[in-house]
This record gives C-alpha cells, sequence and structure tokens, in this order.
C-alpha cells in the first residue's frame, strides 16, 4: 500500500509540475502584459516603463523559475488589476467556491444515487427510463440557460429564493442546483451501472439464497460496493466544477473563483490567471490522488496492476 | 412523506431568509455595476465605476455646475490666472476630511504633486502630466504651475482631480487608499471588498457651504454583479433599487413592470468608426477616400439611434460631442444615409465587387452588429474582430487593425481637447497622421483665448470631415432603471449623483 | 443475461441481423438518429429552405414576433431578431454552425484522443505510462478556463475555437480507447496476427480499429454534444463565435437580455440546441445499447 501510495504522490507532484508550466506559458506567450497594464490613453513611454519595472523583458525562463519558487511558497505575486496580493483575494474568494462546489456535489450525489439504486434494481422499467430520461435531458441545455430560468422561476416570479450574491447560504441554493444538473447523469449512470454488476454477482445471489431480506441486501452488500467508483468519481466531478463554475458564478453574481478568473482573463490580470488556473489544477490532483488512495485501500486489485 | 415535509420546512426558511427587501425602509440604496473598479482610489483606476465612487467619496477644488456648465467654488473658494502656466487658488477653511484630519494647502499640494510625479504611475497620465507641479503659498493659498499652457485645467480640476488628505495618503499610499478611503464627499465607505462589493454611509458633516446638495440617503450598497440579466433580475425582485447602463430594449420592456421607473440620459461617449490612413495602414484600401467616404454613407445613423443605440442620444457629424467647447459640425460636409451612392463611390475606387475587411470593436457588439450589417448592404464585407479594449487599442496603435468601432467618453471633460488631441496629433492613437490638423489642433490646446480656440477647432474639424478620416455616428445614451420610491436624475457627464437623490 | 428466444430466432442469426433487429426496436436510436438527420438535412439544404438571407438586417422590421402571438406575420414565420433579420432563416444557417462545430471539434479532438488512447493500450509499458500522464494533466487543467483564456488573448474566430476545443477535450476518447484497445490486444486473433508478423499499423487499422469503433462511436457523440454546449457557454461569456454568424449557442447568449420579456427569441434557439444534444446524446446511447446490449452505463 505504501509503495502504491508513494508512485501515486510522485505522479500527482509530477503532473503539478507540468501544470505549472502550462499555466506559465499560457498567458506568457500570447500576450503582451505591459501593453495591457498600461490602460487607455498610455503613451508608448509608460509601457516602456512599466515593462522594466515588473521585469517583463528577462528571458521567460527566469520569469518562470522566479514565478514558480514564490508561487511554491504561496506567493503569486500582486494581481495587476487589484494591486493588491493575489494570494489574498485568492483566499477570499476561494470559500465561496468551495461551499458552491460541496453543496453541489451533494445535491447531484443525493439525487442521482437513489435514482440509479432504482434504475439498477428495476432494469428497463418506467422508473429506469425516467431516470435515463433525466439524465440525457439534463446534459441537453446549456447551463447558464438552465441557470436562468431556475433565477426567473423560483427569483423573481416565485420570489422564493434570493437570485444573486453570496451573504446567506440559502443564496446558494439555485447556483448549486444549476452546477448539480450538470454533475448527476453521470453519477447517475455509474451508480446504475455498478449496481446492475454486483446485483449481478455471485455473491448477492448467494445473499439472496440464505434468505436474507431485498433491502438488507440491496443496503448492506450491494450498494456498499458499488459507491466505492462513485465516490471516486465524485471526487474527479468536484474538482471539474469548481473549474467549470464560471458560467454559474457569472449569472449568480457569486464571486467566487471561477468569476474571478473570468474578470482576470478580461483584464489581462495575468498573475491572477495562473494562480487560479494552479489551484483549481492542484485541487483536482488532491482529489483524484485521494481517489486513489481510496480505491487502493478499498481493491487491493487495483494496488497490484 | 416525511421527506416530502422535510423539504418543504426547508423551502420555507430558506424562502424566509433569503428575502432581502431593497429600499426606503432600511434607508439603504442598493445598487450594482457590472465592472469593478481595481482600485478605490481615483487615480488607480480608470473605469467608469471608478470615476462615480470617487465623486461620492471626494471633493474636487472646483466645481462644474452640471446644469449650467458654470465653475463654482467647491474646496477652493476662487481661483485666478496669474500667468499662461500659473494658476492660483484660495481654499476653502473649515472643512474636514472623513477622518477628522482638517483641509489645507498642504492637502492640496501633495495630492497633486504626487500624482503629477510620472514615477507614482497614476493610471491615467494625461488628466495629471499637465501639471508641472502645486506650491504652497499659505495656509489656504495655493499655485499650481503647468508645463505649458492648458486652457482646460479648469475642466479637470472640477473632474478626475480629487483632493486627498496628505497626512493619510502619505501614510497609506494608493493601496490604503483603496482599502480605506478617506475623503471630504457627501458619502464615506465603511466596507469594502474588493472585487464584490463597496459599503458607504452618508457624512453627516459634509460642509453645508458646498454647491452639491446635502446628501439624505442613510446607505449606499454597491454589488459588482457581472450579467447584466441578473441586475434586472434583482431589479424585479426588489433585490436592487438602481441599475444603469441597461440595453436600449430590455430599458423599454422595463418601462412596463410596476414600482419601476426608467429614465435615459445621454453621454459626452461619441462612437464613429476609425479607418487607418497613416503609412503602413493594414488596411490600404482605407487610403481612397472614396472607399472611405462610401463607409461614411453606408451607415444609417438615425435608424440605429431610433433602434438599438437609443433616442435619447444624438447623430454626430464631427468627431465631438456637440456641448465640449469648441466642438461644432458647421461647415463640415454631412454624408447622408445613401447605399447606392456607397455602392457607386466602391465601384469608382474600384471595388465593383465590394471588399472584405477587418472591422475591430469592444464594446456595444450589437450595434457593431448592425454596421456590418449596413456595411454588407452596401458591399463591405466586414469580419467582426471583438476584443477587450486594451487587446484593440494595442492592435490600432501597432498597425495590425485598421478599422475599427471606437468610442471615446473624454473622461467626462466638456472640452474637446480631452478627445481630438487623443486621436489626431500624432500621438500613438492616431492612425491617420494628418499635419495640417495635428498644427491646428496644436493651436487650439495651447491657446488662452477661447475665440482663437474656437476657430481652430473648427478648421481641424472641418479637414477631417471633408477627408472622411472617421465615420462619425452617435453619442450614446446611458439607460437607468430603479425604484419608483425613488427620485433620480441623470446628466449628461454619465455619473449618478446618489448626493442628490432621495426617497419618494 | 439470458434473454427468450423468440421462435423466429431459433434459426441461429448472425450477430449483425440480431444488432439490426436491436437498433430497429430502440426507439431512443431512432429518434436520436431521426432527428441528428433532419438537422444535417436543413444544413445542407439551408440555401434552398431559409425563406430570407439570414444576414439581411431591417432595424424597421425588428422583433417582430413568431406567428403563434397576436402581431407575427407570415412574411417572417418565426419573427425577426433584435436586428430585424428573419429568425427561420437564422436557425436553419445556425444548423451549420452548431454542426460544424461539434463535428469538427470531435474530429481533432477524436484524432487526438483515439491515437494516443489506442498507442497506449497497444504498446503498454512506457508508452502507457507517458499517455496516461499526459491525460491525468489534461484533466487537471480546467477547460473552461484555458479556452477562455486563449481566446480572449488571441481573439475569437470559428476556426480558433474549433481548434481550442479539439485540443482540449480529447482526454475521454484517449480513457475509453486506451482500455477498449487494452481489451482487444489480449484476444486471440490480434496475438495470432502479432505471431505471424503483421506490421503494427496493419494490426491497429486492420484487427484493433474495427473491435473498439463502437466505443469509438459514443464517445463521438458524447463529445460532439458537448462541444456544441461548450460554444454555447463561450458565447454566453461573449467569446464564442463572432456575429454576425448564427449559431444557436450565439443566438441564444444574444437573446438573452430578452429573455423576460420576449422570451421566443430564446426559446426557440435553445429548443434547437437542446433537440440536437438530445438526439445525439440518444443516438450515443442507442449505439452503445444496440452494440454491448449487457452493459449500459
Amino acid at each position: 500500500m505504501l509503495a502504491y501510495a508513494a508512485k501515486r504522490a510522485l505522479l500527482a507532484a509530477l503532473v503539478a509540475l507540468t501544470v505549472s508550466l502550462a499555466c506559465f506559458f499560457l498567458v506568457h506567450l500570447s500576450t503582451d502584459i505591459a501593453v495591457a497594464m498600461a490602460g487607455e490613453g498610455a503613451r508608448a513611454e509608460d509601457i516602456d516603463f512599466i515593462r522594466k519595472q515588473y521585469g517583463f523583458d528577462r528571458p521567460l525562463g527566469v520569469q518562470y523559475a522566479e514565478w514558480l519558487g514564490r508561487a511554491v511558497r504561496g506567493d503569486f505575486g500582486d494581481s495587476l488589476y487589484f494591486r493588491i496580493p493575489v494570494a489574498k483575494i485568492v483566499w477570499q474568494r476561494l470559500p465561496v467556491t468551495a461551499t458552491l462546489g460541496g453543496y453541489a456535489i451533494l445535491i447531484a450525489l443525493g439525487l442521482s444515487i437513489p435514482l440509479g439504486v432504482l434504475a439498477a434494481m428495476r432494469p428497463n422499467s418506467w422508473l429506469d427510463r425516467l431516470a435515463l430520461a433525466i439524465a440525457v435531458v439534463g446534459q441537453a441545455m446549456p447551463s447558464f440557460w438552465f441557470a436562468l430560468l431556475l433565477m426567473l422561476l423560483f427569483g423573481v416570479t416565485l420570489g422564493w429564493l434570493p437570485i444573486s450574491g453570496s451573504d446567506t447560504q440559502a443564496h446558494f441554493v439555485l447556483p448549486a442546483i444549476a452546477l448539480a444538473y450538470y454533475a448527476a447523469p453521470a453519477i447517475m449512470r455509474l451508480t446504475r451501472s455498478g449496481m446492475l454488476e454486483v446485483l449481478g454477482s455471485d455473491y448477492i445471489r448467494t445473499a439472496r439464497a440464505k434468505g436474507l431480506r431485498p433491502m438488507a441486501v440491496l443496503f448492506k452488500h450491494a450498494l456498499r460496493n458499488a459507491v466505492i467508483p462513485v465516490v471516486a468519481l465524485a471526487a474527479v466531478q468536484l474538482g471539474f466544477m469548481l473549474g467549470g463554475s464560471v458560467v454559474i458564478e457569472t449569472v449568480f453574481a457569486l464571486n467566487g473563483l471561477g468569476y474571478l478568473a473570468w474578470e482576470a482573463i478580461l483584464h489581462n490580470d495575468f498573475p491572477m490567471v495562473q494562480a487560479i488556473v494552479l489551484l483549481i489544477a492542484l485541487i483536482y490532483i488532491v482529489l483524484t490522488f485521494l481517489a486513489d488512495l481510496a480505491n487502493g485501500w478499498l481493491d487491493p486489485r487495483i494496488r497490484i496492476a | 412523506m416525511t421527506a416530502g415535509r422535510v423539504v418543504l420546512a426547508i423551502a420555507i426558511t430558506l424562502a424566509l431568509a433569503g428575502t432581502v427587501q431593497a429600499g426606503k425602509r432600511d434607508d439603504t440604496l442598493r445598487w450594482a455595476s457590472n465592472q469593478v473598479p481595481e482600485s478605490l482610489d481615483a487615480y488607480f483606476n480608470n473605469v467608469r465605476i471608478g470615476v462615480i465612487i470617487a465623486h461620492h467619496l471626494w471633493d474636487q477644488l472646483i466645481y462644474r455646475d452640471p446644469k449650467t456648465g458654470q465653475y463654482k467654488p467647491l474646496l477652493a473658494t476662487a481661483w485666478k490666472w496669474t500667468g499662461p502656466k500659473s494658476l492660483e487658488l484660495e481654499l476653502r477653511k473649515g472643512v474636514r476630511f472623513h477622518n477628522g484630519e482638517a483641509f489645507d494647502a498642504d492637502d492640496v499640494v501633495y495630492t497633486l504633486n504626487f500624482v503629477s510625479n510620472p514615477a507614482n504611475k497614476a493610471v491615467t497620465q494625461q488628466n495629471v502630466n499637465w501639471i508641472e507641479k502645486a506650491e504652497k503659498i499659505d495656509a489656504h493659498k495655493v499655485r499650481i504651475l503647468l508645463r505649458k499652457p492648458f486652457p482646460a485645467a479648469l475642466e479637470y480640476l472640477a473632474g478626475p482631480i480629487p483632493m486627498y488628505p496628505n497626512e493619510y495618503y502619505a501614510k497609506a499610499g494608493p493601496k490604503g487608499m483603496s482599502d480605506k478611503p478617506v475623503g471630504t464627499g457627501p458619502y464615506r465607505v465603511t466596507e469594502h471588498q474588493p472585487g464584490r462589493l463597496v459599503r458607504f454611509e452618508r457624512n453627516k458633516d459634509y460642509f453645508k457651504e458646498s454647491p452639491r446638495a446635502q446628501p439624505t440617503i442613510g446607505k449606499l450598497e454597491l454589488r459588482l454583479i457581472p450579467d447584466q440579466n441578473t441586475q434586472a433580475a434583482e431589479l424585479m425582485a426588489k433585490g436592487l433599487d438602481w441599475i444603469f447602463n441597461v440595453p436600449p430594449d430590455q430599458a423599454k420592456q422595463l418601462r412596463a413592470v410596476r414600482d419601476l421607473s426608467v429614465v435615459a440620459g445621454e453621454t459626452m461617449r461619441v462612437v464613429w468608426l476609425a479607418m487607418a490612413t497613416r503609412e503602413g495602414t493594414p488596411t490600404p484600401v482605407l487610403k481612397d477616400i472614396r472607399v472611405r467616404k462610401a463607409i461614411n454613407h453606408a451607415i444609417n445613423r438615425e435608424a440605429m439611434l431610433k433602434t438599438v443605440v437609443g433616442e435619447s442620444a444624438r447623430v454626430i457629424y464631427t468627431l465631438c460631442f456637440p456641448l465640449q467647447f469648441g466642438c461644432t459640425d458647421e461647415g463640415a460636409p454631412r454624408y447622408a444615409y445613401d447605399p447606392a451612392k456607397a455602392k457607386a463611390l466602391l465601384a469608382e475606387a474600384g471595388h465593383p465587387n465590394g471588399l472584405d475587411i477587418d472591422l475591430y470593436a469592444y464594446r456595444e457588439r450589437q450595434q457593431t452588429e448592425a454596421m456590418i450589417g449596413y456595411l454588407r448592404a452596401a458591399g463591405i464585407r466586414a469580419n467582426l474582430r471583438y476584443m477587450q479594449y486594451a487587446a484593440m487599442r494595442d492592435a490600432l496603435r501597432e498597425g495590425k487593425a485598421g478599422f475599427a468601432h471606437q468610442t471615446w467618453g473624454s473622461f467626462s471633460v466638456n472640452d474637446v481637447s480631452a478627445m481630438m488631441p487623443v486621436f489626431f496629433k500624432f500621438q500613438a492613437d492616431d492612425v491617420n497622421r494628418d499635419e495640417k490638423v495635428r498644427d491646428l489642433l496644436d493651436a487650439g490646446d495651447t491657446s488662452v483665448n477661447p475665440n482663437v480656440r474656437r476657430s481652430a477647432y473648427k478648421h481641424a474639424l472641418t479637414i477631417m470631415a471633408e477627408q472622411a478620416y472617421v465615420a462619425p455616428l452617435y453619442s450614446l445614451p446611458v439607460y437607468y432603471a430603479h425604484s419608483k420610491e425613488l427620485e433620480f436624475r441623470p446628466y449628461a457627464d454619465e455619473i449618478p449623483r446618489f448626493w442628490e437623490t432621495r426617497w419618494k | 443475461m439470458a434473454a427468450i428466444l423468440a421462435p423466429d430466432d431459433l434459426v441461429a442469426p448472425t450477430p449483425g441481423a440480431l444488432m439490426r433487429r436491436r437498433a430497429l426496436r430502440h426507439a431512443g436510436l431512432l429518434i436520436g438518429a431521426g432527428v441528428l438527420a433532419a438537422v444535417i438535412l436543413m444544413a445542407f439544404a439551408a440555401p434552398l429552405i431559409a425563406p430570407h438571407d439570414p444576414y439581411a438586417q431591417d432595424l424597421g422590421r425588428r422583433l417582430i414576433p413568431p406567428i403563434w402571438h397576436d402581431t407575427g406575420n407570415w412574411s417572417h414565420p418565426l419573427g425577426t431578431d433584435m436586428l430585424g433579420r428573419d429568425y427561420l432563416s437564422r436557425l436553419i444557417y445556425g444548423s451549420r454552425i452548431s454542426l460544424l462545430i461539434g463535428f469538427a471539434v470531435m474530429l481533432v479532438s477524436g484524432l487526438i484522443g483515439a491515437a494516443l488512447g489506442i498507442a497506449a493500450g497497444y504498446f503498454g509499458g512506457r508508452v502507457d505510462l507517458a499517455v496516461t500522464y499526459l491525460i491525468t494533466v489534461r484533466l487537471a487543467l480546467p477547460v473552461i478556463l484555458v479556452a477562455l483564456a486563449v481566446v480572449a488573448l488571441v481573439g475569437s474566430s470559428l476556426w480558433l475555437i474549433i481548434l481550442v476545443l479539439g485540443l482540449l477535450r480529447w482526454d475521454r476518447f484517449a480513457v475509453v480507447m486506451r482500455s477498449a484497445t487494452m481489451q482487444v490486444r489480449g484476444l486471440d486473433y490480434v496475438q495470432a496476427a502479432r505471431a505471424i508478423g503483421c506490421s503494427t499499423p496493419r494490426i491497429v487499422a486492420g484487427e484493433i480499429l474495427p473491435n473498439v469503433a463502437n466505443a469509438l462511436v459514443v464517445v463521438a457523440t458524447l463529445e460532439m454534444a458537448g462541444a456544441i454546449l461548450l460554444e454555447a457557454a463561450l458565447s454566453f461569456l461573449g467569446l464564442g463565435v463572432q456575429p454576425p454568424l448564427p449559431s444557436w449557442g450565439l443566438m441564444i447568449s444574444e437573446a438573452k437580455s430578452y429573455m423576460f420579456f420576449s422570451a421566443w427569441l430564446i426559446t426557440l434557439p435553445g429548443g434547437a440546441l437542446f433537440a440536437l444534444v438530445l438526439a445525439i446524446n440518444l443516438l450515443g446511447d442507442g449505439v452503445r445499447d444496440v452494440t454491448e446490449p449487457e452493459g449500459r452505463n
């Protein structure tokens, strides 16, 4: 197990390093930062001045090494736009996105595991088809449209829920539903197929043959085994949600990491863009690493492979 | 059905917790913007919302009455030119900053010397780079020395140059000023979450002699809501009391909503099609005056104004805002909407089958799209390149872009020297480079004689129109939608004045 | 999965015939294929069936509602948009752009992903390790943020969007192709082909590809649908396809400020996009059901 964990950790570290390289060069190769910083009405001298002041005239390799060295210590420099440390703003915004992602994954799991189990218990029944229909329909609507419709119905027409902002927990309900809607189908499908496989396996048949009540078989034996890959998938989906929440955050004015990244992109605030992309990537890497460990721990076969 | 009950209970709790009622009841005016100022320090942001905030927190030396255009005393009680490059001002006594610091000559001298020093990197250099330095004459008297004669100086002193407390600013710097701004203005900041929200509170001690109205609304809360639709939804659900920059069509529809008022105001921002003709232009076709005239004839300005732009604005025929000092379209040729003539001109210029060109744009994309539609009808197939302002300006400056849907707001400065020199005085943004125009603008910008200035600008504007260097289109309106409980009045400088806004 | 055989199945049918029979009974597959075929037909026949020029604007005739509204009229059955362009014609031409984005992105990402996945699955060992590593790196990068950053910096155009999305969305192809190839590699006839000294390209083309084709089709449909939706999201943020090109995603996002009062402006392209994406997903699900009836997942 230790050797397995070490191997996965090494891979994770290597991936993180590559991602940092990608983050850095992605922005640096495609724009002239100094011009972007100078703003409306700037003269050529101002731009030159900024270029020297911030060291944009040095070789990229040097700039990367320096950036990485500071990033490891949690220092991403000052935001070009807000002119305060990037880390400060990012830490302010992270809780919003984390809360949103947390609620969304809970909603997605709460919706899709029961649906997946029900569907697996009665394959090809109307319930199964309904679950499938929800899964397919859920993935066919542009997320911002769905989000705006939710807002129109529950915020404007019914007035049940707040429309925008992140002041109270209630503010997270609509955005979390909108975000969860897109993660739910994948989780549901996996639950269903996992359950089908487990229910068809020998030991469940044995348990049934021993005369255990169907519900006990379902929950004590089948679900426990089927849910392992689902948890791993949920971790991965959570990682995707953090990166994909920009549209939902924009619609609901949530001011989390996703919207911050989008704003930073618009303002060519490249230290900010780099920091957020790197942070989201790191969270994803850690989540998958934990999922790997959990899988390896629960299923010895994976460790050896 | 316990699960059902739980869901219901949750829904009810959330409903109770979630409803924020905006407005009169808690004496808080909630408003929203789709952009955030990078800094609350007025010298370190260059976005409209930053200008709006600045007018609430600080006072300028001079006040320009938005109704009459007259200059009135604000922090300075009197001023006089003691030479073409020297201005002396008497300062008001008894004014205090939000932190209790008394306002005096040291504040003016420190503020002006700090922001005009290029090393301090004030974002919009042209607002301050005409200042050589400021000197203290006595505790309530200062002298401002100019780098060269600059007739629009008073206009700038009445606009983008607010006065800061010297002791606090020296200690806090632009960063501290953004975190906890301190001014003399009718509102003070109680909370600032960068990029998210700013809370204001009425300055109860605002000096009574100010020509600005005394504030009556207790609190203001500004939130960043990026999506315009979300703002409209919040307004309808009473989560907000006031929004601006509502698209014209939505404004029309919001007018029908009970409890809401929609007002429109013209702004100083003018819109035109820029056409690069200088050496090395990426669009050599535009060097042919017939093509430029064809473009001028292709666009139906009146129809656009009535529909996608909004009716509170006006068509312009020269490159300036009609109310600015020096702006006129007298004597300048007008190019009426005439697609047939546009086609004929193109054919004459050797493009009987039309031509393809890249059109750069950065805001009001629906208007760009309408322009593309008109150009297409005249045979000009414009391919849209939509980007951020900085990227477009860069492309124009470096000669990668030659045809652009441009706009300019003149920083709400009521003088053409805040507009024409930027685009026609051989600076980076000048894509035409006409020496005659440059010399005329130079004469207008540096003379202190209003008549000399007027005639120089008029002559320059006429040449620009005769040469069809640009296709001037229209000024932009801005639509405000707000709760009926508010009494709000818009002005042409695009600055909402919450100090004179009140609850009905 | 013991299926009860109907009497006419007693004459052992070929696997192909079985599959065809299953396909013809699969409602989702038929509906999906039908709708997709209709959209493709519409895209090809656009100039013949569109009543107006989709780019011809008339500011005097803007925001005419569709025919089922009181003020609608037959010259514009689905009304006109905010610039007075015929909405039906723009929807018809819009199918071209949305399909093009879906197909092209799927093609680019499919080529990259399938090549990497098959290489990893076939060669195993270090190649597999390298590909797995690449997949992990790719998955760690948030697609939408990276796509936004690139498009914002380079400037948006149809082909750039296709390229960026294609370069970013190959991961699922690679993952699925890798495991599918691994399964096929162990099969007897592939081993046999290797033993008799067939060249690697020949084995891949002759033995591997046909056997992983079904899985490939399933992923391809999912990816195509995903790409169409992603372009809509980019359009919402202003960085998708550029106007006046009529992509459905762009039409939805341009109509968003009209959704409270002129909902049809958004429901028409929204409905069209929904139907297309749904059809592609149904087709993908159907193909999976028909080719591997024992395991939907």
